[in-house]
């Protein structure tokens, strides 16, 4: 019943989050001392780079592992780490394109090669590559097995990216919502907006998986009855 | 403002592109 009514609400409530991260971004948010309007990209780069980076990517590598695993190996954990790998390249590449925008008033430059944004783009590539493997094989379990494979070695990727604003000097600023003591160093409006951006993309991630793991169940449905069709025609052919 | 405008344009845009590849990748299944 709750899970239900849960399906049910995702859509109207992301829509409904997306539009206010909108409003409250461009018209209730002021502009910044330093950076003026620009800041108000940081309400819309942040939440994107978070969902590509953690919530996506992370979700792929989970199901990769339960996938790998005997005890959960099932289709529905291939097709997870399937469909969250393409929403993970997808929000990656507008990661970059959005962090580009935001850089090149602020940096003077549209790209840098910088350990953040190097980082990032490997793993994009890494995405990229994940999804053209998934074509090279045309055996289920096989490509399942070594799709999940190489999303777990991909995820190798996503440390050395979180932390390459602390391992090495780089363009890209470092934590600028906490402290080090654990204090906001954002308030008021920018603060509330900042945080319903993140819960907002994140909801849209969630919701984004579930209509492309539907369209996956769909697909798969349809191959196997096209193949059991082709059969009962070869059969009826005389074919054995 | 242009540089804002731009991001807004590439993210909201962007995934609604992808929101509506998905919608219609499902339609073509079985055609």
């Amino acid at each position: 019943m709750i899970i239900k009514l849960s399906q049910r609400l995702l859509g109207p409530v992301t829509l409904a989050l997306l539009a206010l991260t909108f409003w409250l971004g461009l018209w209730v948010t002021p502009p910044d001392k330093v950076q003026g309007d620009l800041v108000r990209l940081l309400y819309v780069h942040p939440a994107i780079a978070w969902v590509a980076l953690y919530v996506s990517f992370g979700t792929s590598v989970i199901a990769s592992c339960l996938y790998l695993w005997k005890r959960t190996r099932s289709a529905t954990m291939d097709r997870i780490g399937y469909c969250a790998m393409e929403v993970s390249a997808i929000f990656l590449a507008l990661t970059l394109i959005t962090g580009s925008i935001w850089g090149r008033p602020t940096w003077g430059v549209w790209w840098a090669w910088d350990a953040r944004l190097t980082s990032t783009a490997i793993l994009l590539v890494f995405a990229l590559g994940y999804l053209a493997l998934r074509r090279a094989n045309d055996d289920p379990e096989l490509r399942a097995r070594r799709s999940a494979v190489f999303a777990i070695i991909a995820a190798i990727n996503v440390p050395i990216d979180h932390f390459s604003v602390d391992w090495w000097h780089t363009l890209h600023q470092g934590a600028t919502v906490f402290t080090e003591n654990g204090n906001f160093l954002v308030h008021g409006s920018m603060l509330v907006t900042l945080f319903v951006s993140l819960f907002a993309f994140t909801l849209l991630f969630f919701w984004l998986l579930r209509a492309r793991y539907r369209l996956e169940v769909k697909r798969d449905v349809f191959y196997v009855a096209s193949l059991d069709e082709a059969l009962a025609q070869r059969r009826r052919e005389g074919v054995h | 403002m242009g540089y804002v405008a731009a991001g807004y344009s590439f993210a909201f845009g962007g995934l609604a592109l992808y929101a509506l590849s998905i919608w219609w990748r499902g339609r073509r299944v079985g055609r």
